[in-house]
């Protein structure tokens, strides 16, 4: 019970610092590949970028012959254009409205999950974080299924039960709609931050509280709200940038409704209906957005330093006390059932019962399915949008993993500037990620513009995800350890791989894990870059449904989510007990 | 002041279920300090979570200050907040968003009916005064030592001038020597508020120190109770003699029994010894003889009625040293003079005081 806590100041030892001259060869190799292939896989991209929007003509490539220096792009975009009346705006009013109803709906369940009485908590946690592993696409296309004005199903039902007249009356394409869907697709990424904070703080704060006096409403209001606030704020604006650089909701929800956001105009200036991509004018846009983005990140960055000195040690193993919830019992299951009847429920009905009866109430058949698989599209997507996650989600583990290493281990010029650069990739939204892999390629012609290969390269800009992870976990190992090695006559590589390695294990499968869960359910980079030849499952879903071969898009849809079921199940028990990181 | 009857706990566990209190009974008189010692998981903590409403206890009654807070029968659980108590944890639970003033006002503030500003700040400041941090009441909480978090949170547990002080291994996070002179302050701080105080502690020597009463604790029961003295002195059984400082153990026969004096002849058949017993012992009942080290004198010399073995090791200890002697399979320790010039193998006479002895049925 009186479990000591073990308090050693473990930090100062971790941090050790070790001069290059131990590596050895091997060791300065591969210590320079990972930093080169950071500069190569983020900050070469962006540079890029940065200059093409510096670029002009706008008919030109940024770096063909007769293009130079100018800032007729920025001129352009931002000096009396729909860009700064309409495209702005939208993107506020998106992005402020969405994570509103992201938070309200995410705070209330996990409290509801990881602080109170509440019932099945623990399939609950399961059902509410489903969705998670779910591509925004495919939850996009299910809600339009549901709401469209015409032919949605609850339009349908509503119409017959309030003997009202077509459309509507639910207008999924409007700026509420596309609020609404946003906020409750990003639901399940808040949860899981948010459940870790309330999970990992010192119960004894809020006992103290209540040994002082105070009353339950008053202990929520005056230590548990202040004592979470850094590990609200930063899913807060975690959550903020992936509304900023959203791209499924807009185009799929946002552009019927003609509501343009920041991502799907800079897509536009890229595929314009008959004219050539403007890429100068895209980069211009992306400018603003990525500034914006930095911006959120310092401030996250920032609010991760204060949570750090915040935690305060448990110093007992007792499991934080849960409220109970006495007659609010059922309107807590109602809620947590509504979120889970329009965030999960419905949309896989609507989609498995579309794929079966191919939009028509007709008889069931497997028509789609035969149609589908007939598709010469269909196998090579599948085949790519499992290569593309697994290898990109090995490449940035491994490589995040070792950046992670020097940068805490060893002292060398341009630390500093890698770490900024292994971190910075939280806050680049994935529009301007796979943009700026484009105008690199398009400018060094290597020939892996329009294959897959492009796709793993510009996916693997998430090494944050790895070094984040990584990096949490080699905190933990002393650096002694390591030096025992040495001290044994082991060599640097002999190290890495005895010692390091199997220790990280753990923070590098979940690295992995993650990432791959990321890489399957991408559609925004893949979009942004795609080519005959390397359409991933996402792309060819939006395809089917753009081109209404309903039933067929359905029937993509119903195939990922029977994928996506099992691995659910497995995540749970590391989702449960891993600490919360981004 | 504060009382407890049948208290039982049950958790339940992945594999069952788990009794953590089998039934604990206890008193403390008005301005007492009562103390419960015992081993991680022998329930001392969940016994004060219980007194502090933290824990519901599935059976038995408490009452505090007269006030019953918990009865299981009749139903009854007054939530911590309305139990007129001051808690300090062993992570002191210092509000890492407030600093040491608010979290010393905390208690007056939160408070009904309100009580005013002015007099918060008299009472707040009285408490810091108390603890010796009147000078950093505006230090914010994540800037502090842990002994001064650890004044804090007594501030914090004092400043409303609670019925009961509930303590919870106060010390156990310090580092050996500020947990010395914490004891002393603590001990001085209870005594000049006048607090009843219940106490909960692994460390016997914390125990031993402070207490009115100490109570061992041991799988979910108290297994014995009384004055610091009483308890090391007589211990009823094995364990808690074991558990309160170091004792020895020999192994004997009973020779011969009568007016509470029982003669047992020690295995080997090197020596008798006549000590004291409560309970009365057949002949040739196996017995344990137990004595503390500092009840017996160690002789490099012959000494009539004494026990021969041969030194182990000595242990310098600064103002003493600890003599190890073999006697068979037995490893026995005394105390010595750190003068005194024995070696390992020398021959040596440990010469007991019966009359501290005490002795267990086998």
């Amino acid at each position: 019970m009186a479990v000591q806590a073990d308090q050693a100041p473990v930090v100062d030892v971790a941090r050790r610092k070790r001069r290059r001259g131990q590596l050895g060869l091997a060791g300065s190799i591969v210590v320079a590949g990972a930093a080169a292939a950071a500069i190569y896989l983020v900050m070469a991209p962006l540079l890029a970028l940065l200059a093409t929007a510096f670029r002009g003509p706008s008919d030109l490539l940024p770096f063909e012959p007769g293009a130079h220096w100018t800032f007729d792009n920025l001129i352009d975009v931002y000096v009396n254009t729909p860009l700064v009346s309409s495209v702005l705006p939208n993107t506020a009013i998106f992005v402020a409205g969405s994570v509103t109803v992201t938070f309200l709906t995410a705070f209330t369940l996990a409290w509801l999950v990881e602080r109170t009485d509440l019932p099945w908590r623990t399939t609950l946690f399961t059902a509410i974080l489903f969705p998670l592993l779910v591509p925004g696409v495919v939850m996009a296309f299910a809600w339009t299924l549901l709401f469209a004005p015409n032919a949605g199903w609850i339009n349908v039902m509503l119409r017959g039960v309030l003997g009202l007249g077509s459309p509507g009356p639910i207008n999924i394409f409007s700026m509420p709609g596309l609020i609404l869907c946003q906020g409750i697709a990003s639901v399940p990424f808040v949860f899981l931050l948010l459940g870790a904070a309330m999970r990992t703080m010192n119960p004894a704060l809020e006992e103290a509280s209540s040994a002082s006096g105070a009353r339950p409403l008053t202990t929520f209001l005056r230590v548990t709200l202040p004592v979470l606030r850094p590990g609200v704020l930063a899913p807060l604006i975690l959550a903020t940038l992936v509304a900023l650089e959203q791209f499924e909701m807009p185009l799929i929800i946002g552009f019927p409704a003609r509501i343009n956001v920041f991502s799907t105009r800079i897509y536009f200036e890229l595929n314009p209906e008959d004219e050539l991509p403007a890429y100068g004018k895209a980069a211009a846009v992306a400018l603003l957005f990525l500034v914006a983005a930095v911006v959120l990140l310092a401030i996250y960055n920032n609010l991760i330093k204060r949570a750090d000195r915040f935690v305060t040690v448990t110093g007992k193993g007792y499991r934080p006390t849960r409220y109970p919830l006495g007659r609010w019992r059922m309107p807590a299951l109602l809620f947590v059932g509504f979120y889970l009847v329009v965030g999960a429920i419905l949309p896989a009905v609507v989609l498995v019962w579309t794929s079966f009866s191919g939009g028509s109430n007709e008889s069931l058949n497997l028509d789609a399915y035969r149609a589908l698989f007939a598709d010469r599209r269909f196998w090579p997507a599948v085949g790519n949008t499992f290569l593309v996650a697994g290898l990109s989600a090995g490449l940035i583990t491994l490589v995040g993993a070792l950046l992670a290493w020097q940068i805490l281990r060893l002292r060398f010029p341009g630390r500093a500037l890698l770490d900024v650069v292994s971190f910075m990739s939280i806050g680049i939204p994935s529009v301007i990620a796979g943009f700026a892999v484009m105008v690199l390629h398009l400018t060094i012609p290597i020939g892996l513009y329009g294959t897959v290969w492009i796709l793993i390269l510009a996916y693997s800009y998430r090494l944050a995800v790895s070094t984040r992870l990584s990096r949490a976990s080699l905190m933990q190992i002393h650096a002694e350890l390591e030096e025992a090695s040495a001290a044994s006559g082991g060599r640097w590589l002999d190290t890495v791989r005895r010692v390091v390695l199997p220790l990280l294990a753990p923070s590098l499968m979940a690295s992995f894990v993650l990432l791959f869960i990321v890489g399957f359910r991408e559609f925004t980079i893949p979009m942004v870059l795609q080519s005959e030849d390397n359409w991933v499952l996402s792309v060819i879903m939006w395809k089917l449904q753009a081109d209404r071969q309903t039933a067929q898009a359905a029937a993509v849809g119903t195939l990922i989510l029977l994928f996506v079921t099992p691995v659910i199940f497995v995540l749970r028990r590391q989702l449960l007990s891993r600490q919360g990181d981004s | 002041m504060l009382t407890v009857r049948g208290l039982t706990k049950t958790y339940a566990t992945a594999d069952g279920s788990y009794q953590a209190l089998k039934g604990i009974d206890f008193d403390v008189p008005q301005g007492g300090f009562y103390t419960l010692l015992g081993e991680s998981g022998c329930g001392k903590s969940t016994t004060l979570r219980c007194v502090a409403g933290l824990e519901e206890p599935d059976g038995g009654s408490i009452s505090i200050g007269g006030h019953v807070v918990a009865d299981v029968e009749r139903g009854a659980h007054v939530p911590t907040f309305e139990r007129d108590i001051g808690l300090v944890f062993q992570s002191y639970a210092i509000w890492p968003h407030m600093d040491v003033f608010a979290n010393v006002a905390y208690p007056l503030r939160v408070q009904r009916p309100r009580v005013a500003a002015a007099d918060i700040k008299a009472r707040v400041m009285d408490a810091l005064r108390l603890v010796g941090m009147e000078s950093y009441a505006t230090r914010p909480a994540t800037k502090l030592s842990g002994g001064q978090q650890q004044r804090v949170a007594f501030a914090r547990a004092l400043v409303r001038r609670p019925k009961l002080l509930l303590l919870d291994e106060p010390l156990s996070n310090l580092d050996a020597k500020l947990r010395e002179q914490m004891r002393f302050e603590l001990q001085e701080l209870i005594a000049r508020t006048g607090v009843t105080t219940l106490y909960v502690t692994h460390d016997q020597s914390e125990a031993l120190a402070m207490s009115d009463t100490v109570a061992v604790m041991s799988a979910g029961r108290i297994v014995q109770s009384g004055a610091p003295r009483e308890v090391y002195g007589r211990p009823v059984d094995r364990t808690v003699a074991n558990f309160l400082g170091s004792a020895n153990i020999l192994r004997g026969k009973v020779v011969d029994a009568q007016g509470g004096l029982t003669e047992v002849a020690l295995d080997g058949g090197a020596s008798t010894v006549q000590v004291p017993s409560r309970a009365i012992l057949s002949r040739g009942a196996p017995v344990d003889v137990i004595f503390r080290p500092e009840d017996a004198t160690t002789h490099l010399d012959p000494v009539d009625g004494a026990i021969e073995c041969a030194v182990e090791r000595i242990v310098f200890q600064g103002g003493m040293s600890e003599c190890q002697l073999r006697l068979g399979p037995i490893l026995l320790r005394t105390v010595v003079h750190p003068v005194m010039g024995a070696r390992p193998g020398d021959r040596a006479w440990v010469a007991i005081q019966p009359e501290r002895c005490i002795l267990f049925a086998a």
